[in-house]
């Protein structure tokens, strides 16, 4: 998750897809020609598509449930546990919630922004 | 032009996707540039527009309101592209271009819009800029004004066009492609 750029874990290709994930979500003005030209090295158009779609739809969606404030439905070790419990053991803010704080300042603003008026 | 081309509208209604764009034309774009773009990846096209579509036409909320609430997030997300569309459905329903710009300004003291309205633009305005502020406290005060079944209708109409439009200003698709 924070070290993608630099980990050996990930090929190329892969690492351009978690960028574009990562832009997508923290700063898309700066997804541009360029850097869908260094997709095009990895990736067809149709796969491009794809995998913007699917990293604009999670992007939608992820946001919504945060605020649902639905718990990770897995501890540490891999049991499945309810809602209750999983509230219980990671506390008021788990890290999946922590992992994005406020979210992208889209315009470089619009973080911090307030309710208009 | 947008930074990936479409599929051309022969190969979408070769590709059986003729319903998708029929659909598209509610929003005014006789282009269909955004269903023909999803065309490279049919499956989607036709999956994530009826969500779409189905997300801001159905349901028990009006779609008059919810139209104000997509234009608002295409703003939001900076996209040019989905800012620039209207429904057809709306428009005729009596939704106006002042209208929309006051859902998009200070909403929250303008006279016309109802407390119900309020919260839900605010719903809209929040979720992306300051989602701290969506809590539980947030949805307490919607349920005054909203069944739950409808809070879940405007957070899920929320989330797809939000992301959706995200991608479309990335592929710079401008108001004149």
């Amino acid at each position: 998750m924070d070290n993608f750029r630099e980990s050996p874990e990930f090929a190329e290709s892969e690492k351009m897809a978690l960028e574009f994930s990562e832009l997508m979500q923290f700063s898309p003005e700066s997804i541009d020609e360029t850097f869908y030209e260094r997709l095009r090295v990895h990736y067809t158009d149709a796969e491009i598509v794809e995998l913007g779609v699917f990293i604009g739809f999670n992007v939608g969606y992820h946001t919504f449930f945060r605020t649902l404030d639905f718990y990770p439905m897995f501890l540490p070790d891999g049991r499945l546990v309810s809602q209750d419990e999983s509230r219980r053991i990671y506390g008021n803010r788990p890290m999946s919630h922590r992992s994005v704080s406020n979210s992208p300042a889209l315009d470089g603003t619009s973080g911090e922004a307030g309710l208009p008026g | 032009m947008p930074i990936i081309d479409p599929i051309d509208l022969d190969s979408a209604n070769d590709l059986g996707l003729t319903q998708t764009l029929e659909s598209f034309e509610d929003l005014g774009e006789k282009d269909a540039i955004f269903p023909r773009l999803l065309g490279l990846v049919p499956g989607y096209a036709e999956a994530m527009w009826n969500a779409m579509a189905e997300a801001h036409r159905e349901g028990g909320v009006d779609q008059k309101l919810k139209e104000i609430m997509r234009i608002q997030l295409a703003r939001t997300a900076h996209d040019p592209y989905f800012a620039g569309l209207r429904s057809k459905k709306a428009i005729d329903a009596g939704l106006s271009e002042e209208r929309i710009e006051a859902g998009c300004a200070d909403f929250e003291n303008d006279p016309q819009f109802t407390p119900a309205e309020k919260w839900a633009l605010r719903y809209s305005y929040l979720m992306y800029r300051q989602p701290d502020q969506v809590d539980a406290a947030f949805y307490d005060e919607g349920k005054k004004h909203f069944t739950e079944a409808q809070i879940v209708e405007l957070g899920g109409m929320i989330a797809i066009h939000y992301g959706m439009q995200v991608f479309m200003r990335t592929v710079q698709v401008g108001p004149d492609d």
